[in-house]
């Protein structure tokens, strides 16, 4: 059967487009519409490596267990933990993230997100200094000029630049590709700096220094000669640059990992938000962030909203404290600062660098995930995950902070469980009555 | 050679990742994968294999060398993915994020075995289960 308008959840994209024709008799199906990435996930609804049984390891050995012993166990190892980490991924709807924080806040756990991976750097930016933002319908219908600024953002979030950044057809861009300037900022000539008009190849870890140089020529000043040495980029290109984003109408600015993840972190997104907040005094000119795991914006609004703080919450003291360093989640694995951990729709071992992952390897992990992957392989217990969009309806918040409702195409696999709200909502229930006994 | 470590993703890395082949060869020869430049690898005397170190010395993996125009002297890139994370540098400077981007690490020829992404688990993140 043929379903149309699915919402992809893989990337924060969240393209509201795709089309489906599942064959359930034949354990096919065909996927229109989505990239490469999405496309693999949709496949995971009928793939043979989909884990549909609860495992437990015991004395070192992995066996299947009924979904009550896992989630008793599970249960148990968080109940008996003194601090007990919850690592609420981006991969599932916001209502189980919201569940996952209501058990941190009862057990007085610290909880964190893929934000704090990713973009964790650019919200404390944001904090810094505030944000000029807009939809990505706004930059779409608007921006003549485009700056994809540390992301390659044809491999990291494939459609963007077909679906909202450079290619479609906008209501003062009518002639999509042909009506924008493309710039890309990286120091690697990836596939989209080669579709890019221009392509900033800067030194690694220089983004400070040539947004502070972008800036000064903004304010008229002749920057340092050293900073063509440092960043490779000679200061004619930059007023080129400067020049061009004067004369546009509307300038959006995508900014990746590349800025976030390299030295200056955080600073280097207070940087670039206050020349965007400069640059408004010529043009139109919005930042964003593409952000990579689908509903990563999600914990951000979801923690915010119901705690005040956009990741790395700690309830340890009986109300949410925030102190990226202390209470995020690498920080806390590598000074060994939790004793369980619970892992839900991430593999986070595959993602953190080794000193936390070996540490979180070590302790007792509760996971829930749909496929084999580092993080099923290190958990003492994994609960089978259910497909967010496709077996099961809730929320995500698209890149651009916009929520995405979206609804299924087929049931869950499991009798036990019809989403990971649910299953989240089982282990909740399981979790209050050892500790209220 | 010291070289700075940059890590992202790559299209086939999302395709094999999204669609739960973590544990499959593919993956392993996409994502263990060091990138550098025809000049990084002649000096190091073109191996098939290099062994990339962390700057502290504490963690070493042995990745497949290829080479590419995408990269300048002096900087190499991994896919994002276990093998990359192995050398990674830990410090978040109070911002709760690694250094993905921009750590510098040892870069050696090895003839060192390339271990699968659950071989890197069990054997260097579980002792040896
Ligand atoms: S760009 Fe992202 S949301 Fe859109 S189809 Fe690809 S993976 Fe899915």
């Amino acid at each position: 059967m043929v379903h149309k308008n699915i919402i992809c959840p893989v990337c924060g994209g969240s393209c509201d487009d795709v089309q489906i024709d599942l064959d359930t008799k034949n354990r096919t199906i065909d996927v229109q519409n989505a990239c490469k990435m999405g496309n693999a996930k949709f496949q995971e609804v009928v793939s043979n490596h989909r884990l549909l049984k609860p495992t437990i390891r015991e004395n070192g050995k992995v066996k299947e267990v009924s979904w009550d012993e896992a989630l008793e166990m599970a249960a148990d190892i968080l109940v008996n933990a003194r601090r007990p980490f919850f690592f609420l991924g981006s991969e599932t709807s916001c209502e189980a993230q919201e569940v996952g924080l209501h058990i941190a806040e009862y057990l007085g756990g610290p909880a964190d997100s893929n934000a704090t991976i990713c973009h964790g750097p650019t919200v404390m930016g944001i904090q810094e200094s505030g944000m000029v933002g807009a939809t990505a319908g706004q930059a779409k219908n608007r921006a003549d000029m485009v700056v994809y600024w540390g992301v390659n953002a044809l491999e990291s979030m494939p459609r963007h630049m077909s679906k909202y950044g450079v290619f479609p057809r906008g209501y003062w861009t009518k002639r999509g590709r042909f009506d924008r300037t493309m710039v890309t900022v990286d120091p690697r000539v990836t596939p989209t700096a080669i579709a890019s008009d221009l392509h900033l190849q800067l030194n690694p870890n220089s983004d400070y220094e040539l947004l502070s140089a972008l800036f000064t020529i903004l304010n008229g000043r002749e920057p340092h000669p050293s900073v063509e040495e440092i960043t490779g980029i000679p200061i004619s290109v930059m007023k080129q640059t400067v020049e061009m984003m004067k004369e546009s109408n509307y300038v959006a600015i995508y900014v990746g990992l590349g800025v976030s993840s390299s030295y200056g972190k955080h600073r280097n997104i207070e940087i670039a938000l206050n020349l965007v907040k400069e640059l408004n005094n010529y043009t139109k000119c919005n930042i964003g962030a593409l952000r990579g795991h689908c509903n990563v914006a999600g914990f951000n609004q979801l923690a915010s909203y119901l705690y005040g703080y956009p990741f790395g919450l700690d309830f340890m003291k009986g109300y949410p404290r925030y102190n990226p360093g202390e209470t995020t989640c690498v920080d806390l694995l590598r000074e060994k600062d939790v004793d369980a951990a619970f892992v839900m729709s991430a593999d986070l071992v595959n993602h953190i660098p080794a000193d936390s992952a070996k540490y979180l390897a070590e302790i007792p992990m509760v996971c829930i995930d749909i496929a084999p992957c580092p993080t099923t392989t290190a958990s003492d217990v994994v609960l089978p995950g259910v497909i967010d969009a496709m077996e099961c309806d809730g929320t995500f918040y698209r890149l651009d902070n916009v929520p995405v409702y979206f609804e299924p195409f087929t049931d869950s696999p499991f009798p036990e469980t019809k989403s990971n709200e649910d299953t989240l909502k089982q282990l909740f229930a399981k979790i209050k009555a050892r500790k209220e006994a | 050679m010291q070289a700075l470590l940059n890590t992202g993703s790559t299209i086939d890395e999302g395709r094999l990742a999204k669609g739960g082949n973590k544990y499959s060869d593919e993956y392993t020869k996409e994502c263990a994968v060091c990138w550098m430049c025809a000049e990084d690898f002649t000096s190091l005397g073109c191996p098939e294999k290099v062994s990339v170190t962390s700057r502290d010395g504490k963690h070493t993996i042995a990745v497949y060398s290829k080479v590419t125009e995408a990269m300048k002297s002096g900087q190499v890139f991994i896919p994002r993915s276990i093998w990359a994370n192995i050398v990674v540098e830990p410090d978040t400077f109070s911002t709760g994020s690694p250094r993905y981007k921009g750590s510098p690490v040892f870069v050696e020829p090895t003839n060192e075995e390339v271990l699968s992404a659950e071989e890197v688990v069990l054997k260097l993140y579980m002792g040896g289960e």
